[in-house]
């Protein structure tokens, strides 16, 4: 199948996911509407924000084998312009998903006291102002970076290195809101302070496997020359490495709130444990640890192409399951998976190839302007 | 696209981007062994006797009071109820946080492949060893009788009754021994070979006989080295979960609980962050002194200590997001007890304490952002040392503040540490710096093997390869 | 006298001209290849064709093997040999179980590769290897490295492969030969062999001893049996006269007990007997006078019991004039606190039985002294 082919199947898939997607509203209810809303673009960010991440790491810590693969995370984050429009629209799902911004929600004393943080125009200015700081991230390193395969200075890399840590900062801080805000508030009652750090886990993994996806898309297509399995493997490195953080911030998450098994901590697992819950469960434990733990030990697989290629699609899944498993429970006792969350998979998915597809012809495969791509290109185990 | 058609000359490059030198000047493989074996070889200068006898003499006060509690009991303490964990969990949690610099520097660096690692990891290992060491004191003395610490350790007995593993108390003596001899064997491990250069480098007597048996007969054959390299590596990467596991299991001594305060699900990530930071102040301190004392600037440069600084900077930074979000989530909670508890740490009894952390974990660390501060001895001995009392008051807000005001107000009550206590705690100190003294004395304090493996021009060139 | 050769060996200044000379000595000499560097030189293993390390996979499934051993060991201690429930957590509470499983893993896998490593793959120690006597091997540990023909057990062509390294630049050439063998041992190595274990022995017994009997003896250890309180029928340190068993203070009273306040018999007059005068009081006074007070004084009161002739003593007649003429109280008193010769009968007697006993007394008083009209008209004749 060409590329011409592909684009014309996925936008056809993306009218028919469309179609569905409309249609969810008025035959299965708005609530179906707007969780698949808000997970779907949720996925799209977290991919988006943790490409965004891996980008900032690279210049931070100064690394040089990544620099030949860092215009891949870079056209990824384009995400971020595609699904900022889908946040704010996904603002009008307040009233609809989150208890707190009705008015009857001050009956709640839980609630109404936190009504100083958890009220429309407040949460309004929060996204508004992350979506704001992450595109002026994104137009600083990633623009940038794209600019400078014209200018070759590496004036840029100084900039962009002082940058960096600030962007760290601003980070941490902009993706605890998101995540406190979407998933957190949708069950108000619910805290947890290691939320933040569970979330970015999935997404700095999520990035990861995004890109490991698409280097192995490249590399079959010989775009990427001169990056070897050398280079495959410190990614292959970095993803075993954080699935088993993902997996303790996760467990120690689980296990202090079973420990201690306090009433209003503690009614949030047990929402996502009861009926069907409980397998799906282990089935994301299976997909985002287990599977990805073991595949990734042997030295071979993290250099194998085919072998990350489909531990990246596994590790994606996990994070489309794991945010499924963390947000649809507030709609049902059940998980529903029926006509609504394929049409919508459908759009989301396909939308964010085509976008991606289009983001793969900006600027040179590799930041041919960055003066350590050829030492880059030089790294050996 | 031509990729690879670009490249500027080093000379050309801002000075910010050009590449550091592993060492300062060129560095012969003789020249490195006398540097850093010779001082093992001769007899120590007059000022390490003079150190050696103020550290040992406040080691021996501190196991001496030691010994007055363990005769007389724990009433000599300052813990009352409800604040029954004081000054000896402090020194605990302090002490195990400070050895985890050490891994993450010879494990975690060695995976991530940064060269420079190899200059400090043999000191940062031994540091972490003694700081167990000291840590592993408090577990065995506070439990009141301490000649029946054995009854924690599984073994049939006619009691008929096994230790309670779901307790994190457990899981705490699991992992903290195996953190212990996990350390102990890797550092062993990369002491094989330096004691073999050792062994080849002395003529004869009970020198050369120790030397010996230490370094099993290593002869540096290839085919022994594979087999070690690859061993090396994965104990690496197993030591990297033990650096999180271990603190995260002593944080699990806290968070389990329902004090409130303590119940934070954050508190496994807040403690390892916090460790790291603490660990590389110690760090810094003990290599500032034994790179000038011991003349090895030239390998262990300025660099490294730069790099250690933007660690310990980063950590401040995650200290911080740490309290802004425990902070933050204690007020969203609602909970009328977890609103006191945060409120008492900055305006109750122990606000002095609660400050005292703000400040020297979060602002003094915040000079590092420039550069002149992080390449300046007086900065970076004063931002370690600021730390090091931080990281301490840190756990003693933790463990007291919340102790002594929790649900039940007719509990409440105030903790005064006695005299005993910040003996004991002075003791440690003293403990810690004597071994490190001798440490330096008796083995060597960079690992020779280890460095000479990563010295330019050591290793055959790969087609075109390079390693960064 | 010339030992058997066991290798010739060349020293090489720098570790590129060793990876130079092993391809031209490959194959073209008898013997087993083998280099020896201060520092581990990459690419080594593949240049000279060794297998690959099995320590991986040992190290893989001893870690495996110490998860479910930590796993298996805790659910059955706690759950199955002395199920035990702790914070109202079920017997198999896996969350509970995790940290001590990751530990013993982490355990098991390190001892593995680290002892393993050594002791099995690399069969260390060695200290009558041929190299470890050579003149090399103190070049070697400090900055030569050496690439040595090794004879698995036929013999070398010295010259031939010393002119070979030659050529190829080694700096030095050395025949290393075999070690004599191993002699048996001299008397004197015995002797100290033997003092050793002697030493050893009998440290390790007294370190029992004491370990086992004297210390669990020592202060603070025995703090538990050496208990300040007071033991039945034992002195007692603790009181200044050395008795443990004390007497009550002067005017002591049992608790819920306010006792008379007669001092003399005068102020025992002015007590009236508050049991009233039933048949079953009478009885229970019978029963405890013939028990208690017939002995001395006579079944009928009189004065004349069955023990005079031996006792010595002249009991009082309470049924005389005197006696009859004595108030409730004062016959109360004596039995309470005695008089004259008589004891006090007030720890045979409870208040209730006294004063059942004062009217029983009462009676014998009126039968010993009844008047005609006492007795009833029908029996009077």
């Amino acid at each position: 199948m060409n590329d011409r082919s592909a684009a014309r199947i996925l936008s056809a898939t993306a009218v028919a996911g469309l179609a569905g997607a409309a249609a969810t509203g008025p035959l299965a209810g708005w609530e179906r509407f707007w969780i698949n809303w808000v997970q779907w673009f949720l996925f799209l960010l977290t991919i988006g924000l943790g490409c965004l991440f891996i980008v900032a790491l690279e210049h931070v810590v100064g690394a040089k084998w990544s620099v030949p693969l860092r215009r891949v995370p870079e056209r990824l984050s384009s995400l971020i312009l595609l699904v900022s429009p889908v946040a704010l629209l996904g603002l009008l799902s307040l009233r609809v998903l989150y208890p707190w911004a009705g008015p009857e929600s001050l009956q709640d004393p839980l609630i109404a006291g936190k009504s100083a943080w958890l009220n429309v125009p407040f949460f309004t200015i929060r996204v508004a102002a992350c979506i704001v700081l992450w595109l002026l991230s994104y137009r600083i390193f990633v623009r940038g970076s794209m600019r400078q395969d014209q200018h070759r200075d590496p004036g840029f890399n100084v900039r962009v290195r002082r940058f960096a840590p600030a962007f760290m900062a601003l980070f941490g801080i902009t993706l605890t809101v998101m995540a406190f805000d979407w998933i957190s508030s949708l069950e108000p009652e619910w805290y947890s302070d290691v939320f933040g750090i569970y979330i970015f886990a999935g997404t700095f993994l999520a990035g990861l496997a995004a890109t490991t996806l698409a280097v192995q898309y490249l590399m079959a297509r010989g775009r990427l020359p001169g990056v070897v399995p050398d280079h495959v493997y410190n990614l292959g490195g970095f993803l075993f490495a954080f699935t088993v953080f993902w997996s303790y911030i996760g467990f120690a998450q689980y296990m202090l709130m079973w420990y201690a098994n306090l009433p209003e901590e503690v009614f949030w697992y047990k929402e996502r444990l009861e009926g069907l819950w409980g397998p799906l469960l282990l089935a994301l434990a299976i997909l985002h640890f287990f599977v990805p733990f073991f595949a990734l030990i042997p030295r071979d697989a993290k250099g194998s192409p085919r072998r990350m290629f489909w531990v990246a699609v596994v590790m994606l899944v996990a994070h489309w399951l794991d945010l499924y498993w963390m947000i649809f429970p507030v709609i049902g006792k059940d998980p529903v998976f029926s006509w609504p969350e394929i049409a919508f998979a459908f759009l989301f998915v396909s939308t964010a190839l085509l976008w991606i597809r289009r983001a793969m012809t900006r600027g040179a495969d590799m930041p041919v302007g960055d003066p350590f791509l050829r030492e880059g290109l030089e790294f050996r185990l | 696209m031509n990729p690879g058609s670009v490249s500027m000359p080093e000379n050309v490059l801002p000075e910010s981007l050009r590449p550091v030198p592993m060492t300062a000047g060129p560095v012969s493989l003789e020249g490195l062994d006398d540097q850093v074996l010779s001082p093992v070889e001769r007899k120590p200068p007059r000022a390490w006797f003079i150190a050696f006898a103020l550290t040992t003499a406040v080691m021996l006060l501190g196991l001496g009071l030691i010994g007055y509690t363990i005769a007389t009991g724990i009433g000599v303490w300052g813990n009352n109820i409800p604040v029954a964990w004081g000054f000896d969990i402090i020194n605990f949690v302090f002490w195990v946080g400070i050895g985890h610099a050490g891994t993450l520097i010879s494990a975690i660096l060695l995976l991530f492949r940064a060269r420079w690692r190899n200059a400090i990891s043999r000191s940062a290992e031994a540091m972490t060893i003694f700081a167990v060491i000291c840590a592993l004191i408090f577990p065995l003395i506070h439990i009141g009788r301490p000649w029946l610490g054995f009854w924690l350790f599984p073994y049939p007995n006619q009691r008929a009754i096994w230790p309670n593993f779901r307790s994190p108390l457990m899981w705490d003596v699991f992992a903290v021994s195996t953190y212990f001899s996990v350390s102990l064997l890797f550092w062993y491990l990369g002491l094989v070979p330096d004691f073999a250069s050792l062994r080849d480098r002395t003529r004869s007597g009970i020198r050369k006989f120790f030397y010996s048996v230490l370094s099993v007969g290593w002869r540096g054959s290839a085919s022994h080295w594979r087999h070690y390299e690859k061993a090396y590596v994965v104990i690496a990467g197993l030591a990297t979960g033990l650096v999180l596991s271990v603190h995260s299991v002593v944080s699990f001594d806290f968070a389990v609980s329902l004090v409130p305060g303590w119940h934070m699900t954050i508190f496994p990530p807040y403690f390892v962050a916090g460790a790291i930071f603490a660990g590389f102040a110690m760090v810094v301190i003990v290599l500032v002194v034994v790179r000038a004392t011991m003349r090895l600037e030239n390998l262990i440069t300025m660099y490294h200590l730069e790099v250690m600084n933007k660690i310990i900077l980063t950590c401040s930074c995650l200290m911080g997001y740490s309290y802004l979000l425990e902070a933050w989530t204690a007020w969203y909670s609602m909970n009328e007890y977890i609103h006191h508890t945060f409120w008492q740490y900055v305006a109750g009894t122990y606000w002095w304490a609660g400050w005292t952390t703000i400040t020297c974990n979060i602002l003094i660390p915040q000079v590092l952002w420039v550069r002149r501060f992080r390449r300046s001895y007086f900065a970076m001995i004063f931002v370690a040392l600021a730390v090091t009392v931080g990281m301490w008051f840190e756990r003693f807000v933790i463990i007291v503040s919340s102790l002594h005001q929790d649900y039940l107000p007719s509990a409440w009550n105030v903790y005064k540490p006695t005299l005993v206590d910040c003996g004991i705690l002075l003791g440690t100190f003293g403990l810690f710096f004597t071994m490190v003294l001798l440490f330096a004395r008796v083995l060597p304090v960079i690992a020779s093997t280890e460095m000479k493996s990563v010295l330019p021009g050591m290793q055959p060139r790969h087609a075109g390869g390079s390693h960064e | 006298m010339n030992r058997p050769v066991f290798s010739v060996l060349g020293l090489f200044d720098s570790a590129q001209q060793l990876m130079d000379a092993i391809p031209a000595v490959k194959g073209k000499v008898s013997g087993r290849l083998e280099t020896y560097t201060p520092y581990p030189v990459h690419g080594m293993e593949q240049a000279l064709g060794l297998r690959k390390s099995p320590i991986a996979g040992m190290i893989l499934v001893m870690g495996l093997i110490g998860a479910l051993s930590g796993i298996g060991f805790e659910l059955w201690t706690e759950a199955v040999d002395y199920p035990m429930m702790t914070a109202g957590k079920p017997y198999w509470s896996w969350e509970a179980f995790v940290p001590i499983m990751f530990e013993t893993m982490v355990l098991f896998a390190c001892f593995t590769a680290g002892l393993g490593m050594l002791f099995l793959l690399n069969r260390l120690p060695t200290f009558r290897h041929p190299m470890l006597r050579s003149k090399s091997m103190p070049l070697i540990t400090k900055d030569k490295l050496a690439l040595a023909v090794e004879s698995d057990g036929q013999s070398l062509d010295v010259g031939a492969i010393s002119a070979l390294l030659e050529s190829l630049g080694a700096r030095s050439i050395e025949v290393v030969e075999q070690p004599p063998a191993a002699g048996p041992a001299s008397p004197r190595f015995l002797f100290r062999f033997a003092v050793g274990v002697a030493v050893t022995c009998t440290a390790a017994g007294y370190l029992t001893y004491w370990g086992v009997k004297l210390l669990p003896k020592t202060v603070p250890i025995v703090h538990m049996l050496d208990q300040s309180r007071l033991n039945p029928q034992r002195e007692a340190p603790f009181f200044r006269d050395g008795f443990g068993m004390r007497v009550p203070v002067a005017g002591a009273v049992a608790r819920g007990f306010m006792p008379y306040q007669m001092h003399s018999e005068s102020e025992a007059d002015l007590l009236a007997n508050p049991l009233p005068r039933t048949e079953d009081v009478l009885r229970k006074g019978r029963r405890d006078f013939n028990t208690y007070c017939s002995v001395c004084h006579g079944i009928l009161g009189n004065g004349m019991p069955t023990l005079t002739a031996a006792y010595g003593a002249k009991p009082a007649n309470l049924v005389s004039e005197t006696i009859r003429g004595y108030s409730d109280g004062r016959l109360y008193r004596a039995i309470m606190a005695g008089k004259n010769a008589m004891t006090p009968y007030a720890a045979e007697l409870s208040e209730e039985e006294r004063w059942a006993v004062v009217h029983y007394v009462r009676v014998l008083q009126r039968a010993l002294n009844a008047r005609d009209d006492d007795i009833p008209k029908e029996t009077r004749k």
